[in-house]
């Protein structure tokens, strides 16, 4: 069970490198790394689903891909606190995670009634 | 304009998603091009999105997006079920996207 977490965690870890990529990669090298990252966060992601509950799976590593990338972007690209844009970026992920969360449940509860 | 990239770069994810469960389904090649073009698209419209707008931003738009947009696909096509919750979360997510597109 661990290991499954462990795989949502670096399924989230890629997702931070390859959103980076997207934005500031520039040349050949720094692209296929971007497609790497790509190709191994999703890998690790459906992996993870396997034994996982897939909507709880899909909450944290989104949880986990937000913040990560909102803290990448303040820490190492100098980009500007703002309080409200925090605040609206934590309600759309209250909203994704809570969606994920709901889903998941009614997937199980349909495949105890079918 | 580069909301409209995000807004377009939500849209291929789904449909990269919604080809995810054809793919279970058909198991066919179409479903299998469908899947990594929906993805391959979206891809490049979130990096066209990310060259004016900040990162975080544009991934949780990005991510919001796709989440909703799968939920609204399945109640409307695919019958799958309008619980309030899933309503509640939805509109929390339509509501914060638009609140970042004017504050941004």
């Amino acid at each position: 069970m661990t290991k499954e977490w462990l795989k949502i965690i670096i399924a989230a870890a890629f997702e931070v490198v390859w959103v980076i990529g997207l934005k500031h990669a520039d040349d050949v090298l720094s692209w296929i790394v971007t497609i790497i990252a790509i190709v191994i966060s999703f890998y690790a992601l459906i992996a993870a689903g396997k034994y996982l509950p897939v909507g709880t799976v899909y909450a944290v590593f989104v949880g986990l891909g937000t913040a990560g990338t909102v803290l990448s972007e303040i820490l190492f690209f100098d980009e500007p606190v703002d309080i409200v844009k925090l605040l609206l970026i934590g309600t759309l992920l209250i909203g994704v995670i809570g969606l994920k969360l709901v889903t998941s449940n009614e997937e199980k509860k349909q495949e105890v009634e079918g | 304009m580069a909301w409209i990239w995000l807004v377009l770069a939500g849209l291929f994810e789904m449909t990269g998603v919604i080809m995810i469960n054809q793919l279970h389904r058909r198991r066919d090649i179409w479903s299998a091009l469908g899947l990594a073009a929906g993805f391959g698209l979206s891809f490049v419209c979130l990096a066209l999105a990310m060259r004016t707008l900040p990162m975080g931003t544009a991934y949780a738009v990005w991510t919001g997006i796709g989440a909703s947009g799968g939920a609204i696909v399945g109640i409307l096509w695919f019958k799958e079920s309008a619980d309030w919750r899933r309503i509640l979360f939805i509109i929390i997510i339509l509501v914060s996207t638009v609140g970042l597109k004017l504050v941004s």
